[in-house]
């Protein structure tokens, strides 16, 4: 019994609410009605989004209530109000959604008083009631239920009248993508800049300076030639050396912005080499990469260094002796699976060189999946969108 | 002895010419792209071929292919194949058919006048040339073997017959006796369970066998995903 009465406390408080939000939405409608009114003055102008917000806020709250009770949340979709007041008041009074929400704000107003008031009598006829049925022979109770179903009709009315039509809903959705890829193009751009400051970097402090030391040596060995040939001929093996050393740092930056094989063999010749020199007995699977069109050589070089990494990885740490690579050409995208029989319990949060193969795929706006239980097996799949 | 080149690069392929005309060798024709090569080749018949790796219309790895080419046209025929960056799966491509007169290796060694020379020599008399930085990275990938028992002296030994050095070579670069190399030699062929063998091609061809043990594995797994995927 005292569940009961309990459960039908609190669905009276959402009754309440009900009650309370239908006579806001009175001032509501009246504040609305008045800003539309007073459109025709320049003042309406800066009234009117501000009352289309506030009308906003109440419905939210209303989704908020009704997806608190339901359990499923009601979504919304509005235009942005911004910009100068009148391109404001425009886009409040064209957007439908401003309809809909007063729509549901008169009907509320109705009903959700309505069924505040049905509750009173619900109360007073189960209390009685199920007071006997439930308190004194123990059944089950019939009428003070009733008050949950109330509020459930509230909710279900409400939803119905909340929810956004599929329209703005799916323009909505476009939104967040398009706010979603700003987000990842402009990790893109910052990440392409590291990248090229690094470049910078590795040939200014490499390449550069053992090309300017041997420069200077060559110039030195010119003034030794005649006085000290045996200084001059020191020199001179000096600065051959220099500029060997340049010629390995400058093929390690090249490996490191987009590995000559990939262009020399594509994708899965590239993979193919990795594969044989990762110390690791590595089966190459392709679905369907290497026919056809190649990828734009961005995702080629992700996956590239994508697949590095994992072998190393595999190599160094799994313990396994065999792993297997796959390569697979979806319509729209690359599929990359690297899969090793080690010990697993890789962190899959953890390590500069996932973190990095995470960043390289978010800046093309793919996906790095990582299972590792203890025990293995390792499995890392990414999958980079392109057009083929 | 007369030399076919085929390098895109004027500037490289001027210098190349100026070095072996230096060292009195002939440079009889110069290609300046991958279709061009085994015209020239069948042509002329050179002593020996010396290719670079990449070149025109694809500028990817058109000389290894016409490498390829030429020896399978031309059985017998020393290639030297030069390029910016070494491969092993390159190097394992070359040395499928056969490591005698064969070189592979790294542009940046052609500085060393003497010892490219001596590299050209060699590819030229039936022997083998590989990089240094092939080399390396076949016994860094042989890590938890064999290779791990010798000691750093016989790994220096391993390394330079790899290379495709004679016992003489190799006793000079290490400052040693050549009885010393032998010695050296034979230890390691027993520490890796090789049968001995001459110092020559053969030779070479033993040891990167062995080092190359994983890639061959690798190649039976690869043509394994490819006939999987022809299903």
């Amino acid at each position: 019994m005292r569940e009961t009465v309990r459960r039908a406390g609190w669905a009276s408080v959402e009754l309440l609410r009900a009650a309370g939000l239908a006579l806001a939405s009175y001032l509501s409608i009246g504040v609305v009605i008045f800003a539309a009114v007073a459109m025709a003055t320049v003042v309406g102008a800066g009234v009117l989004p501000e009352s289309v917000l506030l009308l906003r806020r109440t419905a939210g709250y209303k989704r908020r209530l009704v997806g608190a009770w339901t359990g499923e949340s009601v979504p919304e979709a509005y235009r942005p109000l911004a910009g100068e007041a009148f391109a404001r008041a425009r886009a409040a009074v064209g957007d439908p959604a401003t309809y809909r929400d007063l729509r549901w704000m008169v009907a509320h107003a109705g009903y959700g008083w309505l069924l505040a008031c049905c509750a009173i009598p619900v109360w007073m006829i189960g209390l009685l009631v199920d007071g006997v049925w439930c308190g004194l022979l123990g059944k089950r109770a019939v009428v003070l239920p009733l008050i949950e179903r109330l509020v459930d009709l509230d909710a279900a009315w409400s939803r119905a009248l909340l929810l956004p039509s599929p329209e703005a809903l799916r323009s909505a959705r476009l939104a967040e993508r398009v706010e979603e890829l700003s987000e990842t193009r402009a990790g893109a751009v910052a990440a392409h800049g590291a990248e090229l400051r690094r470049i910078e970097r590795d040939l200014h402090d490499g390449a550069q300076a053992r090309l300017v030391a041997l420069s200077m040596r060559v110039g030195l060995a010119r003034r030794a030639y005649e006085k000290d040939p045996d200084a001059a001929h020191k020199l001179l093996e000096d600065a051959q050396d220099q500029a060997e050393e340049a010629l390995t740092e400058l093929r390690h930056v090249v490996r490191g912005i987009h590995p000559p094989i990939l262009t020399d063999r594509g994708l899965v010749g590239a993979v193919r080499a990795l594969a044989a020199g990762s110390g690791l007995e590595v089966s190459v699977r392709d679905d369907g990469v290497e026919d056809g069109p190649r990828a734009p050589a961005a995702v080629e070089a992700a996956a590239y260094f994508v697949i590095a990494e994992a072998l190393t990885n595999a190599a160094k740490h799994s313990g396994a002796r065999r792993a297997s690579v796959g390569l697979v050409r979806m319509p729209d995208r690359l599929r990359v699976a690297v899969r090793d029989e080690g010990r697993g319990g890789a962190d899959p949060s953890g390590g500069s060189g996932l973190l990095g193969m995470r960043r390289r795929v978010a800046a093309l706006d793919g996906t790095v999946e990582m299972t590792s239980p203890v025990g293995g097996p390792t499995l890392i799949e990414v999958e980079l969108p392109c057009v083929w | 002895m007369r030399v076919v080149i085929a390098e895109d690069n004027a500037l490289l392929r001027e210098g190349m010419v100026l070095l072996l005309n230096s060292a009195g060798h002939e440079v009889v024709a110069v290609a300046s792209s991958g279709p061009e090569v085994l015209p020239a080749l069948l042509e002329h018949r050179p002593d020996v071929a010396v290719l670079d790796v990449r070149m025109p219309p694809g500028f990817r790895d058109e000389g290894l292919r016409a490498a390829l080419a030429a020896r399978r046209e031309m059985p017998g025929l020393p290639v030297l194949v030069l390029s910016q960056y070494v491969e092993e799966t390159y190097a394992a491509e070359l040395l499928a058919d056969g490591a005698s007169g064969l070189g592979y290796l790294l542009k940046d060694r052609v500085g060393r006048v003497e010892e490219f020379l001596d590299a050209l020599e060699r590819v030229v008399g039936g022997g083998t040339a590989l990089d240094p930085e092939v080399v390396k990275e076949l016994m860094t990938r042989r890590r938890d073997d064999p290779v791990d028992s010798l000691t750093p002296r016989e790994r220096e030994v391993l390394h330079l017959m790899a290379e495709g050095r004679d016992n003489a070579t190799i006793a000079r670069t290490l400052v040693v006796s050549e009885r010393a190399v032998s010695k050296h030699i034979g230890n390691v062929f027993a520490k890796l369970g090789l049968p001995p063998s001459d110092s020559g091609h053969r030779r070479v061809l033993a040891v990167l066998a062995y080092l190359n043990k994983g890639a061959t594995l690798n190649k039976g797994a690869t043509s394994e995903g490819e006939s999987a995927d022809r299903r």
